[in-house]
């Protein structure tokens, strides 16, 4: 599973039709379930591993785990974005469970919760 | 499904790295001119900037000029280029690069205040953000943006491009965006051969995946002049992530190395560079180790200290984070061992080859009306993301003036209602339960008849006529059988029309390779029967065009012209 959703941890963003991990895909992976209103991955397999779901995520909600094919399961890496938005710290934990920090200069911009589809109000365009 | 028409002067198709800079451009010089970006994804974060970038990688350094530049893509492209296009674009380098910088870019300086070098023609960036960078600035110059709506097919009138078609993957809105002129900035092509990768990481490749080579399919069918399919770019990348080799190989200054310790660049290639060898050689020349035996293959890394490590991971961090967690995954240490490699599935991607639409140098292509930038774009290798926003500017300069003398065209209706038909056929096969396809066999299908017979990884690359053969005749059946896709939702729809596209282009790749009866560059398209290149008969462009009533596809030629004087085979 190159990408994990945390279900504990996402809130939907509040009540969000179209959540920043859904809008940021680039190859529209993430849905949210139309019965359920739960995020979900829709094909695990199609996904690139760029991150873009992982860094936009307000709750850290979503992570990144190596497929299992290419490394060991325990090895993990947590981007977290700075208040101030121009730093970027990862925290890499190794097999062993030994931690390292890179902080890293970025400029990250502000994303919105929501955001409206061309041709439709948002309430009428859950598939 | 409802229908959205939409008129707007220019139409950008793919708002990734050329396409937002190709909309600012045409924003700042004609604001009265409505600008409209067709995005597939969202334009924050789609294409091949999803992830981020470490580095600007052509740029010219101090005491570089357009001429040095050329000549360098000249021999890094074994001798043949279009030359007229390659200056131009470097012309607006500079230009480029301060504009992203402006908006807010990071871009590493030294004391002097001067950009940090790494290698002759790259500068170091701390681009994470870049994506979303240049995609405000698209917005703030007042572009429409529509995310998430894939262009299917050029509106065509009178043998004109007037706009371009798609779909909502959100809502199934059927949109027709016509427009005076129409800027191609699709990017190119993965997906067409067996990924190196299977099962949950079959998508871990080096190009985007979800870059499918729709804009060169959308040409191919209105029958726009494409130039040099069969440069297919095959790169060296790190074993199992196909992350970039750049960042280590000019980052530190790593050679590759056999697993008998050789180095055999610097051994075997030394008459043309060595480990600085064009880029088909770097890719053909670990090749050939692995081939008769002396592989792992590796960049040797052991020299480096462990502040360098660090350095290695930062910087992948900011472009290819899964790197970094497969060295922790794994337990390697590239400072203690060295990073094995491996060449990656074939793409068709012009930024790095020269595969694409046939320009002028105002990237107007064949079809009046249209217009190409960045990797959908031939004839200029080499452009990487600073390319690819010059061309998106070169582009926007050229479109902005011929609106000034056209207006809308007349859209006959049938041309709108076939496509709509074809567009959702798959969603209504579904419906009708008849007995299909899913995307996934096709695609997997076509990677099959490609890797086998087209030259695939498994068979190190290698052609003949005989093998092309096959993949042509197998290729030829498989239009016949997109009546039979099945879409169950709008992602699944979506993904048909990618694994149609991507047809359109395997066909369109097998002939260019067949044609071409020499090997220009190895590694990249190797022809057993015509080993050798061939300057006297094949120093000119392979060019195609599909006749969009008979679906024939007919080949020729175009000459080369050398504007940059000097040795063809030598880096300056
Ligand atoms: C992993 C990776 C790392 C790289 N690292 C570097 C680097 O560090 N430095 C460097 O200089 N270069 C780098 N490159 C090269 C550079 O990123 C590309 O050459 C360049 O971004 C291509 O720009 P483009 O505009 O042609 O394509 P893209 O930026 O990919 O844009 C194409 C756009 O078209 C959209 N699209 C596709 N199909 C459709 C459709 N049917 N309808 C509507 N929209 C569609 C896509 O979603 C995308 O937004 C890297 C490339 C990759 C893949
Ligand atoms: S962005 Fe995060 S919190 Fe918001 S819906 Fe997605 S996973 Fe949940
Ligand atoms: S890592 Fe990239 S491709 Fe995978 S789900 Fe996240 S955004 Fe989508």
């Amino acid at each position: 599973m190159p990408v994990i959703i945390h279900t504990d941890k996402c809130n939907e963003c509040n009540g969000s039709s179209n959540p920043p991990c859904v809008r940021m895909c680039p190859g529209d992976l993430w849905m949210k379930d139309p019965k359920t209103g739960k995020i979900v991955m829709r094909n695990a397999s199609d996904c690139w591993d760029c991150l873009p779901c992982v860094k936009v995520c307000p709750q850290e909600a979503i992570e990144f785990r190596l497929s299992y094919q290419l490394g060991f399961q325990t090895a993990r890496l947590l981007p977290h974005i700075h208040n101030t938005r121009d730093f970027i710290t990862w925290e890499l934990i190794d097999t062993n469970g030994v931690t390292d920090k890179f902080t890293i200069r970025t400029k990250v911009l502000p994303v919105e919760l929501d955001e409206s589809i061309e041709g439709v109000t948002p309430a009428e365009y859950s598939i | 499904m409802e229908k959205n028409v939409i008129e707007t002067d220019v139409l950008i198709i793919g708002g990734g790295t050329s396409g937002c800079l190709a909309a600012v451009e045409l924003k700042e010089l004609y604001p009265n001119l409505s600008v409209t970006i067709m995005e597939k994804a969202h334009v924050d974060r789609s294409g091949c900037l999803a992830g981020g970038m470490n580095a600007i990688n052509a740029y010219l350094n101090p005491g570089e000029t357009p001429e040095s530049f050329t000549k360098y893509v000249r021999f890094d492209s074994c001798g043949l280029v279009r030359e007229d296009l390659v200056l131009s674009m470097s012309e607006l380098f500079e230009y480029c690069v301060k504009k992203v910088e402006k908006w807010g870019l990071p871009i590493l300086c030294d004391e002097k205040g001067n950009y940090v070098p790494r290698g002759r023609w790259n500068i170091k960036i701390n681009g994470e953000s870049l994506k979303p960078i240049i995609a405000k600035a698209a917005k703030n110059a007042g572009a429409k943006i529509l995310n998430w709506v894939t262009a299917t097919n050029f509106i065509m009138a009178d043998g004109k491009v007037a706009g371009a078609m798609g779909f909502s993957i959100k809502n199934g809105n059927f949109f027709i965006v016509k427009a005076k002129a129409t800027i191609i900035a699709t990017g190119g092509a993965a997906g067409i051969y067996k990924p190196n990768n299977a099962h949950d990481a079959q998508h871990k490749t080096w190009y985007s995946p979800y870059n499918t080579g729709a804009g060169y399919a959308m040409g191919i069918r209105a029958g726009a002049e494409m130039t040099s399919f069969e440069m297919r770019y095959i790169g060296l990348r790190v074993k199992d992530t196909i992350a970039p080799t750049g960042t280590i190989a000019l980052g530190v200054g790593a050679p590759q190395i056999n697993s008998k310790g050789e180095k055999f660049m610097a051994a075997k290639y030394a008459h043309i560079g060595g480990d600085g060898a064009p880029t088909p050689y770097r890719s053909h020349g670990p090749l050939q180790e692995i081939k008769e035996g002396r592989g792992p293959v590796y960049l040797d890394t052991r020299h480096i200290t462990a502040q360098q490590a660090r350095d290695l991971k930062s910087a992948f961090l900011d472009m290819y984070p899964s790197m970094v967690l497969y060295w922790a995954a794994n337990e390697i240490d590239p400072s203690k061992e060295p990073v094995e490699v491996q060449t990656t599935e074939p793409y068709v991607v012009g930024g790095h080859t020269q595969s694409g639409y046939w320009v002028d140098v105002n990237r107007k292509t064949s079809i009046e009306g249209l217009y190409a930038a960045g990797d959908v774009s031939g004839g200029a290798p080499y452009k990487f993301v600073s390319g690819c926003w010059a061309e998106g500017v070169i582009a926007a300069r050229a479109a902005g003036e011929y609106v000034q003398k056209t207006g809308f065209a007349q859209i006959p209706e049938n041309v709108l209602k076939d496509e709509q038909e074809r567009v959702f056929s798959p969603l209504m096969n579904q419906t009708h339960k008849i007995d299909g396809i899913n995307n996934y066999d096709m695609e997997v299908r076509i990677q099959k008849i490609m890797e086998e017979y087209a030259g695939g990884a498994a068979t190190f690359y290698e052609v003949n006529d005989e093998r092309l053969q096959v993949a042509r005749r197998r290729l030829s059946t498989l239009p016949d059988q997109f009546k039979y896709l099945m879409a169950e939702d709008l992602h699944d729809l979506m993904k048909a029309h990618e694994v149609i596209d991507r047809v359109y282009v395997a066909q369109v790749l097998v002939e260019h390779m067949m044609y071409r009866k020499e090997t220009r560059w190895p590694g990249y398209c190797t022809r057993t029967d015509y080993t050798e290149l061939d300057d006297t008969n094949w120093l000119k462009f392979v060019n195609s065009r599909r006749d969009p009533e008979t679906g024939n596809i007919e080949m020729f030629t175009r000459p080369y012209e050398q504007i940059v004087p000097g040795d063809r085979y030598k880096p300056r």
